[in-house]
C-alpha cells in the first residue's frame, strides 16, 4: 500500500512537471524589434501590461539580431512557425508578410489615439494588420553651443567661408541649422573637423552611417530626394542613376575622404553613431528620431544632452525631405495563443499603452490631444508629427515586395563607391541593373 | 574468430546509420533537389526542377569567386598563424604547465566565448569613442587607425580569429608534445643532441600528424567563418568581407535565391570533401 502511494505521488509529480511548461506556453510571445529604443519601450509597456493581466495572458518578449531581421522573419513565417504569437511588421514589408498574418480589429478608440492616417501605415488591402508602435524618420542633431560660437565669431566665420570655398567651391556663410541646405551642412561638417580645421573644438563635423546595411540607405536617401531623386519615374523606369543621386553620393564621399566623419564610418550604424555623437566629439549627426530620447537625456548623454538641437534634414533644390516608415506589431496566423495575443494588441492600441510606450522611449505617432499629455517629457514626439506631415516621403517602388532587397543592393554598391572599391559610374550601373531585375519580379 | 559476428555488427551500426540518414541524408537530398530547382519561400514545398542553372549562375557570379577568395585567404592565414603561435606557446610553456597545470584553464578561456559574442565584443573594444584600444592610442600617440575600414578590416578580422582560436591549436600541440616518450628525449640527450636539434629532428617529426590535423581543422573552420565576421563588419563595405558562408546567407535570406544559395553550399560541401580526402590520404601515407 505504501509503495502504491509512493508510486502515485511520483506519477503526480511527473505529471505536474509536464504540465508546468504547458502553463507557461499559454503566455503570449511577442517578437519585437531588437536593440534600440523600440525594445526599451516595448519592455516598459509589457511590464505595465503584465502587472494587471491574467496569468495565461501574460506577455513574454523574444528578440533576435536586428541585422537580417526581416529575412529571418520571412523564413520563420513561411515555415509556419508558431514560436511567437505576435510579430513585428513594417510599412515597407506588410505586403510581404500579409499571407502569414491575420488581420485584427482594434476598435474605434484606436483612431482617437493614433489618427486614421497613422493607422493606415499598418493596413494592407484595406485590412488592419498591426498596431502602429513607432513612426521612424530622421532628425538632424547638432551642437547648439558650437554653432552659436561659430555665428558669434567673425574670425571663425571667415575661416568657415574659406573652407567652403576650398572644399565645396561655394561662397557660404554660417547659418541657423533650421535654414541649412545640404551644402551649408557640409561646410559646417568640414569646419568642425580636425583634419580640415585644426582649431576645431571637436574631432569631427558629422557622423555618417555608411555601413553596408539597408537601414543606412534610408538615412542617406533624404539627401538625393531633396535634389529631386527617386527610385523610379512615372513610367516605371529605374532612375537611380540620376544627377540627384550622383551629387549626393559624391557629397558623402567628399566628406568621408576629407575626414569630416570618423574613419570607421564604413562600419557605423545606429549604435555607433549614437556613441560617437554622445561622446561630444561630433558637431552634427543625421540620425533616426529614435535616438532623440538618448541624445537629449542628461543621464545617458551627459556631454551633449543640454546642448543638442534638433531640426529636420537640410534642404536641397527641391526643398526638404524626410524618409518615413512605421513599425508595428501584428498577429501571426499560426499563433498558439490567438485570444491572448488579440487582447494584448487591443490594449497596445489604447491611450494608456501608447503613453506608457512613449514614456518608455518609443516613438509612436500620436493624435495631437494625446501627444499633448507627454509633450513636456517627449518634445521630440511633437516634432515627429510635424516633420512627418511636412517633409515625409516614400520613394516610388519602396513598398514593393522586393523593397528590402533593393535597399540591400544599394547598400552594397554605394558603400563600394564610398570605400573607393569602384567608380561612381560602376556603382550606379550595378544598382540600376539590380533594381530593374528586382522591380520586375 | 571474430569478437562480434556480422549480424551483431550490423545491429550495432543500425542506430548510427539511422541517425545519419535522418539528420544528414534527408537534408542532403533536399539540398540536392533545391540546387537544381526554381524555388522561393512560397514554393519551398513544391520546387520546380529546372536543371543546373543555379550552378551556372553561382559559377558565373563574380561575387561568388570574390567570397571564395576571401574565405581561402582567411582560412590559410588564420590556420598558419594559429598553428605557429600555438606551437611556440606549447613548447615554451610546457615546463611551466608541467608544474602549474592550473594555468591551462585561463589559457583556454577564449574558446568558451561564442564567436558571435567575440565579434560584438570587438565591435565595442575597437570603437573610436567607446573602445579602450582607440582611447589609449589617442592618449599615447594622438591618433588611432580605422580598424574596420576597407584597408584594415581583413587584418583586424584575422587578429580577432587568431586570438580566439590559438588556444585550440595550443591545446592539441601541448598534448602531443608531452606525449613524446621520455626515453626518446633521454636517448637524444645521451647522443649529444642540443635542445634545438632534439626539437627539429625528433620532437617536431613526432608531432607532425597532430600539426597536420590541427592545420586542416583550423583551415576548415577559418574557410567557413561566419559569426564573428558578420557581427564585426557584416559583409563589409562593398561586400569586401563577404566569406563564402556569408555569400550563401545573403543569397538565401536577402535575395531569396534559395536554389542559388543551396547550389553554392553544395559546392562548399564538395570543396570540404576534397580537403578531407587529402587529409585521409595523408593519414594513410603515415600509416604505411
Amino acid at each position: 500500500m505504501k509503495m502504491m502511494r509512493t508510486s502515485l505521488a511520483a506519477v503526480a509529480a511527473l505529471l505536474s512537471s509536464i504540465a508546468m511548461p504547458g502553463l507557461s506556453n499559454a503566455a503570449v510571445t511577442v517578437l519585437g524589434w531588437p536593440g534600440g529604443s523600440e525594445e526599451t519601450a516595448l519592455r516598459a509597456a509589457v511590464e505595465a501590461y503584465n502587472g494587471k493581466a491574467a496569468e495565461t495572458d501574460r506577455v513574454e518578449l523574444l528578440f533576435f539580431n536586428r541585422d537580417g531581421f526581416f529575412d529571418k522573419l520571412q523564413a520563420d513565417m513561411a515555415a509556419g512557425s508558431s514560436a511567437f504569437d505576435i510579430n513585428l511588421v513594417a510599412t515597407y514589408s506588410i505586403g510581404r508578410y500579409a499571407p502569414y498574418m491575420e488581420p485584427i480589429e482594434l476598435g474605434p478608440d484606436a483612431a482617437k489615439v493614433f489618427g486614421e492616417s497613422v493607422l493606415k501605415t499598418m493596413q494592407f488591402d484595406g485590412k488592419q494588420y498591426g498596431v502602429p508602435t513607432d513612426l521612424s524618420l530622421h532628425f538632424m542633431y547638432y551642437r547648439k553651443d558650437l554653432i552659436e560660437a561659430l555665428m558669434a565669431d567673425d574670425a571663425a566665420k571667415a575661416k568657415y567661408a574659406e573652407i567652403a570655398k576650398e572644399h565645396l567651391e561655394k561662397e557660404l556663410q554660417p547659418k541657423d541649422p533650421d535654414q541649412w541646405t545640404w551644402e551649408d551642412w557640409a561646410a559646417t561638417a568640414l569646419y568642425f573637423s580636425k583634419q580640415v580645421n585644426d582649431e576645431s573644438p571637436v574631432r569631427y563635423g558629422t557622423v555618417l552611417q555608411m555601413k553596408n546595411l539597408l537601414f543606412n540607405m534610408m538615412v542617406f536617401q533624404s539627401l538625393p530626394r531633396s535634389y529631386g531623386g527617386d527610385w523610379m519615374d512615372a513610367a516605371g523606369n529605374v532612375t537611380i542613376d540620376s544627377e540627384a543621386y550622383r551629387t549626393s553620393l559624391e557629397l558623402y564621399k567628399k566628406l568621408y575622404d576629407a575626414g569630416a566623419s570618423p574613419r570607421d564610418s564604413l562600419s557605423y550604424e545606429f549604435a555607433e553613431t549614437n556613441a560617437a555623437y554622445s561622446a561630444g566629439q561630433a558637431a552634427t549627426a543625421l540620425q533616426w528620431n529614435a535616438a532623440a530620447a538618448d541624445l537629449t537625456n542628461a543621464e545617458k548623454s551627459p556631454a551633449v544632452a543640454d546642448v543638442t538641437g534638433v531640426v529636420a534634414p537640410p534642404a536641397g533644390p527641391n526643398g526638404r525631405a524626410d524618409h518615413i516608415h512605421g513599425l508595428g506589431l501584428g498577429l501571426n496566423k499560426n499563433a498558439k495563443n490567438k485570444e491572448g495575443a488579440i487582447k494584448f494588441l487591443k490594449w497596445l492600441a489604447s491611450e494608456e499603452a501608447a503613453l506608457t510606450y512613449a514614456r518608455g522611449g518609443g516613438s509612436p505617432a500620436l493624435a495631437p490631444e494625446v501627444v499633448a499629455k507627454v509633450a513636456s517629457e517627449r518634445p521630440d514626439l511633437v516634432k515627429l508629427g510635424e516633420f512627418a506631415s511636412r517633409y515625409g516621403y516614400v520613394m516610388t517602388g519602396a513598398t514593393s515586395a522586393n523593397a528590402l532587397s533593393i535597399y540591400e543592393l544599394q547598400a552594397k554598391e554605394f558603400t563600394g563607391y564610398w570605400s573607393g572599391q569602384q567608380s561612381l559610374d560602376d556603382a550606379l550601373a550595378h544598382t540600376k541593373a539590380g533594381m530593374q531585375d528586382l522591380l520586375k519580379k | 574468430m571474430a569478437i562480434v559476428n556480422r549480424a551483431e555488427g550490423r545491429l550495432y551500426f543500425t542506430p548510427l546509420v539511422g541517425f545519419l540518414l535522418l539528420f544528414l541524408g534527408f537534408p542532403a537530398i533536399v539540398n540536392l533537389v533545391y540546387s537544381v530547382s526554381t524555388v522561393n519561400f512560397e514554393t519551398l514545398r513544391s520546387p520546380t526542377i529546372t536543371g543546373f542553372g543555379n550552378y551556372l549562375s553561382v559559377l558565373g557570379d563574380r561575387e561568388f569567386w570574390r567570397s571564395v577568395s576571401f574565405s581561402m585567404r582567411f582560412g590559410i592565414v588564420t590556420a598558419l598563424a594559429e598553428c605557429l603561435i600555438g606551437l611556440f606557446l606549447a613548447i615554451f610553456l610546457a615546463p611551466l604547465l608541467a608544474r602549474r597545470s592550473v594555468l591551462m584553464a585561463p589559457l583556454m578561456l577564449p574558446l568558451m566565448v561564442a564567436p558571435a559574442m567575440v565579434g560584438l565584443m570587438y565591435r565595442l573594444v575597437l570603437h573610436e569613442f567607446a573602445g579602450p584600444v582607440p582611447y589609449y592610442l589617442f592618449e599615447w600617440f594622438g591618433d588611432s587607425p580605422a580598424f574596420l575600414d576597407v584597408n584594415n578590416a581583413f587584418r583586424t578580422l584575422v587578429v580577432v580569429e587568431v586570438l580566439q582560436w590559438t588556444p585550440f591549436a595550443f591545446l592539441l600541440f601541448y598534448m602531443a608534445y608531452v606525449a613524446i616518450p621520455l626515453d626518446v628525449r633521454e636517448a637524444a640527450a645521451l647522443d649529444g643532441a642540443t635542445s634545438f636539434k632534439a626539437l627539429w629532428w625528433i620532437e617536431l617529426p613526432l608531432m607532425l600528424p597532430t600539426l597536420t590535423i590541427a592545420f586542416f581543422i583550423r583551415f576548415i573552420d577559418g574557410f567557413r567563418v561566419f559569426d564573428n565576421v558578420y557581427a564585426l563588419t557584416g559583409s563589409g563595405a562593398g561586400g569586401s568581407t563577404t566569406s563564402l558562408s556569408i555569400y550563401i546567407y545573403h543569397a538565401f535570406f536577402k535575395q531569396g535565391a534559395i536554389g542559388k544559395a543551396v547550389a553554392a553550399s553544395v559546392l562548399l560541401f564538395l570543396a570540404s570533401l576534397v580537403v578531407l580526402c587529402v587529409l585521409n590520404w595523408l593519414a594513410g601515407l603515415r600509416r604505411r
